[in-house]
């Protein structure tokens, strides 16, 4: 190796994957070159890499630098521009910039594909990635800026994919496997995602907005890609009609023939199942009773939480009359601290062409743009001026299960034609019964 | 025709999107898709998915370092064309999922993926992450690549993971785990929900290069990035005895975020000594049983000891341990500290409650304060 | 206001601001009261296409800027 990494070596011990031994690996791919390929980036270059994060590591202080022109020709976003702080020590990673590529629905891949990324990033870039980062892009990392054009230009003709967002952009869509392996699924989530990526191209690479915007598609409320607790608009699976029962295969839990949670506390002896301790008394709403034969659940009092289905898998089911429930104003704490998403739309159809939600994110877009201010995020600005004017913005009718509870305050801003007879009045009219 | 660097503009393809998922999904995914009837956990790391006519997918998912090599993908490449028809998956908490139509082909799968080691005795790719266990650590780019980071990721999450490697072959938690590492509080990783979070966190303000601050920067940018409004202009002294335009910085105010940094190169804040890592716990975002919840500081401070961060292995492993003992079944860690109370949180795990603890952030903090006569006394 | 008149406003408008080089798509919604956010947004983006503005990305956070002004990017341009 060009640097001795007396620090990073003692990341290779464990039994977990080493990035350091990975790294290596690569580096030792690239000075043997095999195939002989043409390298247009330094060769060295993970070398250099495993170099400055050793100086890393002895600094306890990051050596690089932001950059905040570098992309591609017209588009704001999908490259973050990087240098190194010690580019004479570390040539090979003086320019370090990353690049978003915009991930396929459930992140299924061929080889075939794969094949084609991997090609391409070998010769034009370090051969190290991110599968993948914490938005859902492919993530390209480190090349040297004048590959950029290059990259893109056989991305998109030769294997007929686009970058991802960054910047204040719409950002790469991100979806949960969805209905293709997954009996929970209450809506096809990669073809939603798929179709609102397609339909948002110009928002998702020329900025547009205030701020970040992410869109997340969770198939149920489970939520395994974290919408609730991370995009400006949450898509989260959900039905209006009746829990599935099947009720011999209720009594096979009971009587110990299917291991509970679909075998997911079989690592430990946890006792039998005890189907009233461990559905019934959990259930959230007390809407549940076992009589010992026959597991019945009073609907209209459930919340949809999951417990009892994931416990169940192969007697409970999700209802039949399904759909979406839409969430805004997710986000991370930074600045007033971390919002969940709140619920705008109880319910909506999941079927294509997703007319009305995409007129719901095209309103609340025009909002955000008109109202927002700079580095505002969704959330922040409805916090700002109230959930009442997003309803205006929204043109959606209150109803109570927008809220948790009613205000604890009454005062309420009443507008002039919500009070009969408006504001104006007659002092004089006043006058003649009230003396001054 | 390749790229002509004088024609940048010609035959220029934009906004076509995505891949279409629908080429990447395996025979037996694509058949059916949306006809999924129940699944099972075989054993930790492989699942059976049945379809309602009977059709099976087995899955065999294995950890994976979220930084990876193309030599490393590629190896992922030839596992997938031997055994499973040339598709593979990943799992948004960086695992990959290799996914076969038969039962027959899953012990065949899980020699070869356990006999594949790094020269350092590492598995490449270890066999875990199902069901009420700890899985795969989603984290941010830390030291290999970011600009304004206090800790490393790939690092601190190769430490944390080497000593939790029991935990990801194994079911036996209460409920799922889901540690989560954002290498500074802007949290590119979003860790604000986790069981477990790790977070880099500076605390020292930056500093002002007067050197070169007026050649550098604009100063109204660096300003303007301020989210407290820490930073004001201000003349200062350069080296050479001139005065120039640069800027003041109310430490008082600074929050360590390093906004100011990305906009302008002269204000570094990164510290030896400062810089370290916060613990957060209880988050969720599932909406199972209870509500979705955010994390909560119960460490305020741990120092970047590199290479291995043994102060931070140890507080995990210590609250893990605790929670695995004291929770009940499908109880998430969050859910069981607000059932026993955070004054027994700190008490059973041994925790040192501080002063940095207690919100003093804006509105928020009073909501976190206690409004009521009802506690738990601790010894 | 036409196009090319706009695209004036906003090359004056950004010329003027001394000490500065980048702006948020907000600050041009100040030059020109009368276009609608989403009209002012294509346009500038246009004068990107254009070449007459670049942008500036902080990876969370876009500007915009006269193409080659600016300390940072001469900063950038010359590690090239």
């Amino acid at each position: 190796m060009k640097h001795k990494t007396p620090l990073l070596d003692q990341l290779e011990s464990g039994p977990w994957p080493s990035f350091v031994s990975d790294i290596k690996r690569e580096a030792e791919s690239r000075t043997k070159n095999a195939k002989g390929v043409d390298y247009q980036i330094p060769v060295d270059v993970c070398d250099d890499i495993l170099g400055v994060l050793e100086l890393t590591y002895v600094h306890k202080r990051t050596h690089w630098k932001h950059g905040g022109i570098v992309g591609v020709f017209g588009y704001g976003g999908g490259v973050i521009g990087r240098y190194c702080d010690q580019p004479e020590m570390f040539p090979g990673v003086a320019h370090f910039h990353t690049m978003r590529v915009n991930q396929p629905g459930g992140k299924y891949y061929s080889t075939e594909y794969l094949e084609k990324i991997c090609d391409l990033w070998e010769r034009r870039g370090s051969g190290i990635t991110n599968m993948h980062g914490s938005t859902g892009d492919i993530i390209l990392l480190g090349t040297h800026t004048p590959q950029l054009e290059e990259i893109f230009y056989e991305l998109t003709h030769d294997i007929g994919q686009d970058l991802g967002g960054s910047g204040s952009n719409l950002r790469t869509p991100s979806d949960c496997l969805g209905k293709s392996r997954c009996e929970y699924a209450c809506y096809d989530t990669q073809a939603l995602c798929f179709d609102l990526t397609n339909e948002y191209q110009d928002y998702l690479h020329r900025p547009a907005f205030p701020y970040k915007f992410k869109f997340k598609f969770d198939g149920c409320p489970n939520c395994c890609v974290a919408s609730i607790a991370r995009a400006d608009m949450s898509f989260i699976g959900t039905w209006k009609d009746d829990i599935r029962i099947d009720q011999k295969a209720v009594a096979a839990y009971v009587g110990g023939e299917i291991k509970p949670n679909a075998g997911a506390h079989s690592g430990r002896d946890w006792g039998a199942f005890d189907i009233q301790k461990e559905v019934i008394g959990l259930c959230p709403t007390g809407c549940m009773a076992w009589d010992g034969k026959k597991l019945t659940i009073d609907n209209p009092e459930c919340t949809r939480c999951m417990h009892c289905i994931n416990v169940m898998p192969r007697a409970l089911k999700i209802g039949k009359e399904t759909g979406i429930s839409i969430l805004v104003g997710a986000k991370a704490p930074i600045l007033d601290g971390a919002q969940m998403g709140s619920l705008l739309i109880p319910f909506i159809s999941a079927e294509p062409p997703y007319t009305e939600i995409k007129e719901l994110i095209e309103k609340i877009w025009d909002y955000w743009m008109e109202e927002g201010k700079n580095r505002e995020r969704l959330g922040e600005l409805i916090k700002r001026k109230g959930f009442q004017k997003l309803l205006e913005a929204t043109e959606l009718e209150p109803v109570a299960q927008m809220v948790k509870e009613p205000r604890t305050n009454p005062y309420i801003f009443w507008k002039e034609d919500e009070v009969e007879g408006g504001f104006t009045r007659d002092i004089q009219e006043y006058r003649k019964y009230h003396l001054r | 025709m390749p790229y002509d660097p004088s024609k940048p503009l010609q035959d220029r393809i934009t906004d076509i999107g995505p891949k279409n998922y629908e080429e990447f999904l395996p025979p037996v995914i694509k058949k059916n898709f949306g006809k999924w009837d129940y699944h099972e956990i075989l054993e930790p790391g492989v699942l059976v998915h049945v379809a309602e006519g009977g059709d099976k997918v087995f899955t065999v998912r294995v950890g994976g370092a979220r930084l990876m090599s193309i030599s490393h993908i590629r190896e992922i490449m030839e596992i997938a064309d031997k055994h499973c028809g040339g598709f593979l998956r990943f799992t948004t908490r960086n695992n990959i999922e290799f996914m076969v139509d038969d039962q027959s082909k899953v012990e065949p799968l899980k020699k070869d993926l356990l006999s594949r080691k790094q020269p350092g005795g590492g598995f490449k790719f270890p066999i875990g992450g199902t069901g009420a266990g700890i899985t795969n650590i989603v984290h941010t780019q830390g030291w290999l690549h970011c600009h304004t980071p206090a800790t490393d990721a790939s690092g601190v999450v190769k430490a944390v993971m080497d000593d939790l490697f029991d935990e990801f072959t194994s079911m036996r938690m209460p409920a799922h785990v889901r540690i989560s590492l954002a290498c500074c509080l802007n949290m590119c990783g979003a860790v604000h929900c986790s069981d477990i979070a790790i977070l880099g966190y500076h605390r020292k303000p930056p500093m002002i290069d007067a050197e070169v601050i007026d050649k550098v920067c604009e100063i109204p940018l660096a300003i303007a990035a301020c989210p407290t409004a820490a930073i004001k202009p201000a003349k200062i002294k350069k080296p050479d005895g001139t005065e120039a335009q640069a800027v003041a910085v109310n430490n008082d105010r600074c929050m360590f975020c390093g906004n100011c940094y990305t906009m302008c190169p002269a204000m570094p804040l990164a510290d030896a000594e400062g810089d370290g890592i916060v613990i957060m716990v209880g988050g969720k975002v599932s909406n199972r049983i209870s509500a979705p919840k955010f994390s909560k500081v119960v460490v305020a401070f741990l120092p970047n000891n590199v290479p291995r961060w043994p102060e931070t292995t140890d507080c995990i492993r210590k609250i893990v341990e605790v929670y695995a003992g004291d929770a009940r079944k499908y109880e998430r860690l969050g859910e069981w500290a607000e059932r026993i109370g955070w004054e027994k949180f700190f008490e059973k795990t041994g925790l040192e409650f501080t002063h940095h603890l207690i919100d003093d952030f804006r509105d928020p903090a009073y909501y976190t304060w206690r409004q009521t006569s009802q506690f738990k006394f601790t010894g | 206001m036409e196009t090319a008149e706009a695209q004036k406003v906003i090359i004056e408008g950004l010329e003027k601001k001394k000490g500065k080089s980048k702006f948020y798509l907000k600050d041009f919604y100040a030059m020109l009261p009368d276009w609608k956010p989403r009209e002012v947004n294509k346009l500038v983006n246009n004068m990107v296409q254009q070449e007459m503005l670049e942008y500036w990305s902080s990876g969370s956070t876009t500007l915009y800027g006269i193409k080659g002004a600016g300390k940072q990017g001469a900063a950038e341009e010359g590690e090239e």
